[in-house]
């Protein structure tokens, strides 16, 4: 474990000693090394590089949030109108997985046309992109839930509703719950591919905003600050889905 | 419920909803605008036919190019890392962290580095299908039933055959997936490039229609790629059964 | 535990035909039996002789195609955990809850109070030995104790009649003999109606006051035998060979012909 631990730290450090010496040497304007980037970062936390980071990106929060809600509304809703069903599931998940087979951004500019610039258009790709894993999350763990179980509550005397929030419910949560993770995951680079590809606020456009205006090192500051944020977010959404699986299986 | 009846209400559908859209907009419910009647994106085919026919064929040129590179580059990367346990323990967090990376947080830098032309948009194509290729072969290598190897090894296979007749055949389904995968990724690289950069191909072509407001071409355009995608990943999972019939 | 009243379990001319995709596949017919109240009667029957069946058909989780069944002069429509209990060879408990929480399902159903439940549950897990296990998830329990947590989740409901489908098939055989002792016990104790479905001879002769012998599919009641042994059970004496000759004549062509039936 210890050699493991050893071999990440080096492969990090090789890694940055690499691209500083790499940037170092290249253009300036296109390589930036990383100790030009923290710096740059510094600035931008302290507000001193663009006064207005903070609105936008509050208002990426507020697209992910927004669309987020949808993605969990509509896609807990279109997973258990069509799983709960005896054979709509079998008809329908078809058709979702083949749209799965699409890539997604070719309804970005669809999106565009009807939405228009404004955070609508965000807000409605992160909603097109996070929904699918939720739903098909709901799809397959409905499909999981071993049938003897229900066969035990119904002995018990659980009426139809009884058992869907008795024993489907928690028998499916672990499953949920790692697709409500993924949909997360997807709403944000949604928001955020809508925002790069064409925006007027937020943090996406920030991002493009520096790169137009060939300010690496803030663009480079603004991306790892992006990174940070995202992986702050899955990284809440990971333990809430750890302590799922192990409420599921039955760990205290 | 056989795989007849389940087709014919598929279609059925897909028929009422075309029926039901059709409806909308004839009723003036829905702006033609912004929601073209499915009658006027059938015609539109005919309108922007060629012309997208041929920007389709330099989106899948790119991609063609980059699907190649990912594959190599994903499958060698994915067997190495599966086959080498400390390689795997080492570098396997950073693996799936880039996968989780959104990458068109870089987009931008890659266009400052390599331009508006097609490089651009092969390299980025690269970018997004190497990682789902690469996770998928290591997990599958890693994977791999140990007893059959036990057993060959036993039996005096030497390494290469070992590779050639037990390790590979368990590792093609994953590779398959891989490839099944890669594939929509590295269209959905190249198109976002071509989106971004105004680089010529078909998401230039989305982009431009949905300036100009031209709603029924650039539905039929979406329709073209959307099929296009469709179809290429059920050709590769036709392949796919083939292949692996014997699970 | 509270006295229990009485129940006379009545099966009149019960059959039942599987629907497949060619033929229906009869798995039970014209059977018919009388159970009387706090009878202990084992089903023994080939794989396959629709025993399960039937019993599923009692508790009311299968309906009967032909004939029916009453309990106390009342048809059964439907599972009701008021008049039965059933327990499977797979426990069948709920992984995300403690033991203690399984063995309080049925009582939450019935919308008994937190702290009344908790404290029946708990009560219901000493006399199956499991004291100090409540807090203990199924994942980490035995497959021994996980059938002993069903059958307390069972008791839990205090019907009457008590169904078990091959209880113990999934345990080794020194924990299946153990079992099948401590269910005499509780049978002694709870004066239930319990109607036991096995293949297992040595369990039949062990447990039961009536043995009922079925057919191989489609299953029939082929022969009856009241076993007049002394408790506590002991397999080795005159009479109980000659039982357990008797039963073996009368399973053996049944068990042939499910075997060759490839049921």
């Amino acid at each position: 474990m210890r050699r493991v631990v050893l071999g990440r730290v080096l492969l990090l450090a090789g890694l940055l000693g690499l691209w500083e010496l790499w940037a170092r040497h290249g253009d300036p304007l296109l390589y930036v090394p990383p100790s030009r980037v923290v710096p740059a970062l510094a600035r931008l936390l302290r507000l001193e590089a663009y006064p207005t980071l903070p609105a936008h990106v509050g208002l990426t929060a507020f697209e992910v949030l927004v669309a987020y809600a949808l993605v969990v509304a509509l896609g807990l809703s279109l997973g258990f109108a069509l799983g709960l069903p005896r054979h709509v599931g079998a008809i329908y998940e078809p058709i979702l997985a083949a749209c799965y087979a699409i890539p997604s951004v070719v309804w970005y500019p669809s999106l565009m046309l009807f939405f228009g610039l404004g955070p609508a258009s965000k807000i409605a790709f992160g909603v097109l992109l996070g929904f699918f894993p939720v739903v098909l999350a709901v799809l397959a763990g409905l499909r999981a839930v071993e049938p003897h179980l229900l066969t035990v509550s119904r002995a018990l005397g659980a009426k139809p509703a009884a058992c869907f929030v008795k024993v489907v419910l928690p028998a499916i949560t672990a499953t949920l719950v790692a697709g409500l993770r993924a949909g997360l995951a997807l709403t944000v680079v949604g928001v955020l591919v809508g925002e790069i590809l064409g925006a007027r606020r937020g943090l996406g456009y920030l991002i493009n905003y520096t790169y137009g205006f060939f300010r690496t090192a803030d663009y480079a500051a603004l991306a790892l600050l992006a990174l940070v944020l995202v992986l702050l977010v899955d990284g809440i959404a990971a333990w809430t889905e750890s302590r799922a699986r192990r409420w599921t299986e039955g760990a205290a | 419920m056989s795989a007849l009846r389940r087709r014919a209400l598929q279609s059925l559908s897909i028929a009422v909803l075309l029926a039901l859209w059709e409806l909308a907009v004839r009723t003036g419910w829905a702006d033609p605008l912004f929601v073209p009647a499915p009658s006027s994106v059938v015609r539109a085919f005919r309108t922007i036919g060629p012309e997208a026919l041929r920007l389709l064929g330099e989106t899948l040129g790119k991609t063609l190019l980059a699907y190649v590179l990912a594959v190599t580059l994903g499958v060698g990367a994915g067997l190495l890392i599966g086959g080498v346990r400390y390689l795997h323990d080492v570098v396997s967090p950073f693996l799936v962290a880039l996968y989780a990376l959104p990458k068109i947080l870089v987009l931008p830098w890659i266009l400052l580095t390599f331009g508006l032309a097609a490089t651009p948009a092969v390299v980025y194509g690269v970018l997004q299908g190497f990682f789902p290729i690469c996770l998928l072969v290591a997990g599958g290598v890693r994977d791999v039933d140990r007893m059959p190897l036990h057993v060959a090894r036993s039996m005096g296979a030497t390494s290469w055959q070992l590779y050639r007749k037990v390790i590979l055949p368990a590792v093609l389904p994953a590779v398959l997936a891989g490839m099944k995968l890669g594939i929509v990724f590295c269209l959905l690289g190249v198109l976002v490039v071509e989106m971004f950069g105004g680089i010529r191909g078909m998401g230039f072509l989305l982009v431009s229609l949905a300036n100009a407001f031209r709603a029924p071409e650039l539905f039929a355009a979406t329709a073209l790629v959307s099929l296009l995608s469709v179809g290429v990943v059920l050709g590769l999972e036709r392949l796919n059964q083939r292949l692996g019939h014997w699970r | 535990m509270r006295p229990v009243t009485a129940a006379h379990i009545e099966v009149r001319a019960v059959g039942k035909q599987w629907r497949t995709r060619d033929h229906p596949v009869p798995a039970l017919e014209s059977v018919s039996l009388d159970i009387a109240p706090q009878e202990f009667l084992t089903v023994l029957g080939p794989s396959g002789c629709g025993k399960s069946t039937l019993l599923s058909i009692i508790g009311g989780l299968t309906p009967a195609d032909q004939g029916e069944v009453r309990i106390a002069g009342r048809p059964v429509i439907g599972p009701d955990p008021r008049q039965m209990a059933m327990v499977f060879q797979d426990p069948g408990l709920f992984p995300w809850r403690t033991a203690l929480e399984n063995v309080e399902f049925g009582l939450e159903l019935q919308g008994v109070p937190g702290p009344i439940r908790r404290e029946r549950a708990r009560a219901l897990l000493e006399p199956v030995g499991l004291r100090g296990f409540e807090r203990r998830y199924p994942r980490e329990l035995s497959g021994g104790m996980k059938q002993r947590v069903a059958i307390a989740r069972a008791l839990a409901l205090d019907a009457p009649i008590l169904l078990m489908d091959e209880p113990f098939g999934a345990l080794d055989e020194q924990t299946r003999l153990l079992m099948g002792e401590w269910l005499l016990g509780i049978w002694a104790r709870t004066q239930k109606t319990v109607v036991f479905v096995t293949h297992s001879l040595q369990e039949a002769i062990l447990l039961s006051q009536r043995i009922v012998v079925m057919t191989a599919r489609p299953g029939r009641i082929k022969a009856s035998f009241a076993v007049d042994l002394p408790a506590p059970r002991d397999l080795d004496t005159a009479p109980a060979a000659t039982l357990r000759r008797a039963l073996w004549d009368a399973i053996r062509d049944e068990s042939r012909r499910a075997l060759d039936g490839g049921a």
